[in-house]
């Protein structure tokens, strides 16, 4: 699954707040209930925390979810199998919401069409 | 697992969060008086009675510098009509460049098909046209201006023609409180995305007028009960209004409230066209200038915009139930009628005890 967002969307990282969430992540502080990334959409505002901005920012139409959950596990210091299905759980949820698109991956054969 | 994060928990349910306000390092929306030049003389205009000097082409550049740099998302040029403005047109682009979402109120007078394409071409993200009634006699009457509603159906239509996402503006008053299904109608056949209906302000012109033109808080009251069904239904055009007060009527049917209480100073902010720096438009108390002050800590620290997210229940709103999802209604009408931020809203209906 390839996420890509809507362009629609408006979002922005809040300044200062990216920094100071991984400053207390390091930490071993609270830092999920920071909102690190504000959006808006259809005249409504939401913000996501740290990890959710992490992802956010990696969505381009390119990434797939392996890719992007394999960085957010290095990132985190995270096995990527626990996270994966977290990732994917996260953007099918924004997907319901209209905020991303899934397009199928291609998979690693490549291009979609064959030659007769 | 390798070395993960000694707060690192879990990825499930947490990445979305509430809006918190202190989580904003900026505005969401500037609404900038790039003029306060008008052609018009509107019965309820806010800004008429400014007399304050406008930035030059340089220093309005800066001031989208300054904005950019803080990440504001929504550039809205209102008070003035913005057309007066020689140079709209590069500074859009320069703005629009700079990743902002601009759009302006205009009275439409001077859009011609000209105009139209060069506010295409600027990159204007929308464009409200102000139509009061659906009747031309009464917004010309009310806009002071004869022939100003043709002249704004055909902006309105001209702009839809070059593809720019149109946005139909009124002020909801004693001129349409009634009628205003037909104005909603008439935005629909125009083309408009969004009727926006917003509700009269009692700041300059509007207070010396508010006798004559402001609703009572039981006509409020109807207006909203009548107007949030049309809100909630499939017009084909959206209906938007906001009012904090909108609270009183039980849940928040149709509301879509972004915040508790007023928006101003929680998500938006104003600068005059001198570049001085208010909560809100119609709050006309300077907080710092956009060019002089440090804007994020203008943001962040304000005396008045602490007061304004931290209000006081204050007379009638003392004890009443609705106070936390209302914080006291509109703080800009409570300030214009009463001189406090913490006082009632004088458009609210609630009775003390409520």
């Amino acid at each position: 699954m390839r996420p890509k967002r809507n362009p629609d969307i408006v979002w922005r990282l809040e300044k200062g707040m990216q920094e100071l969430a991984w400053d207390k992540a390091r930490k071993g502080e609270e830092y999920e209930d920071l909102g690190v990334l504000t959006l808006m959409t259809g005249g409504t505002i939401h913000q996501l925390n740290l990890v959710g901005a992490e992802i956010w920012t990696r969505i381009n139409g390119i990434n797939s979810l392996e890719k992007i959950a394999a960085e957010i596990a290095v990132l985190f210091g995270a096995d990527p199998a626990d996270i994966e299905a977290d990732v994917g759980e996260f953007l099918t949820g924004i997907a319901e919401k209209g905020w991303v698109t899934l397009s199928p991956d291609s998979g690693p054969s490549g291009p979609k069409w064959s030659a007769r | 697992m390798g070395d993960s994060f000694p707060g690192f928990r879990s990825l499930r349910a947490e990445m979305e969060r509430p809006l918190t306000l202190s989580h904003l390092a900026s505005p969401i929306t500037v609404n900038w008086g790039i003029t306060a030049r008008c052609n018009f003389v509107c019965s309820h205009c806010f800004s008429r009675l400014d007399r304050s000097p406008e930035l030059s082409g340089e220093e309005a550049r800066r001031v989208v510098d300054v904005l950019a740099a803080h990440g504001v998302m929504f550039l809205n040029y209102g008070t003035g009509e913005p057309l007066l403005r020689e140079d709209l047109f590069s500074l859009t682009e320069y703005a629009v460049d700079k990743g902002l979402k601009v759009t302006m109120n205009s009275n439409g007078s001077l859009i011609d098909q000209a105009a139209a394409r060069r506010i295409r071409d600027a990159g204007f993200h929308a464009v409200g046209i102000s139509i009061d009634a659906a009747d031309p006699a009464a917004h010309d009457a009310f806009r002071r201006m004869p022939g100003s509603f043709d002249k704004a159906l055909r902006a309105a239509r001209l702009l839809r023609e070059n593809g720019v996402r149109l946005t139909v503006s009124s002020v909801i008053c004693k001129v349409n409180h009634g009628a205003f299904a037909a104005l909603v109608s008439l935005a629909k056949e125009l083309g408009a995305r969004t009727i926006d209906l917003h509700n009269f302000k009692c700041s300059g012109m509007g207070g010396l007028n508010k006798e004559r033109l402001d609703l009572s808080p039981e006509e409020w009251k109807t207006f909203y009960e009548r107007a949030i069904p049309l809100k909630l239904a499939e017009t084909g055009i959206e209906v938007a209004f906001d009012d904090p007060i909108l609270s009183l009527l039980g849940g928040e049917e149709g509301a879509e409230k972004l915040v508790a209480g007023s928006v101003c100073g929680k998500l938006s902010l104003y600068i005059r066209p001198d570049g001085a720096i208010t909560p809100c438009g119609f709050i006309p108390v300077t907080i710092g200038h956009v060019l002089r002050d440090d804007f994020g800590a203008v943001w962040r620290d304000s005396d008045v915009l602490a007061h304004l997210r931290n209000k006081t229940a204050a007379g009638k709103c003392a004890g009443c139930a609705k106070f936390s999802s209302c914080l006291g209604g509109c703080t800009a009408r409570a300030f214009a009628v009463y001189g406090s931020y913490d006082a009632p809203d004088p458009h609210c209906w609630a009775e003390p005890g409520f």
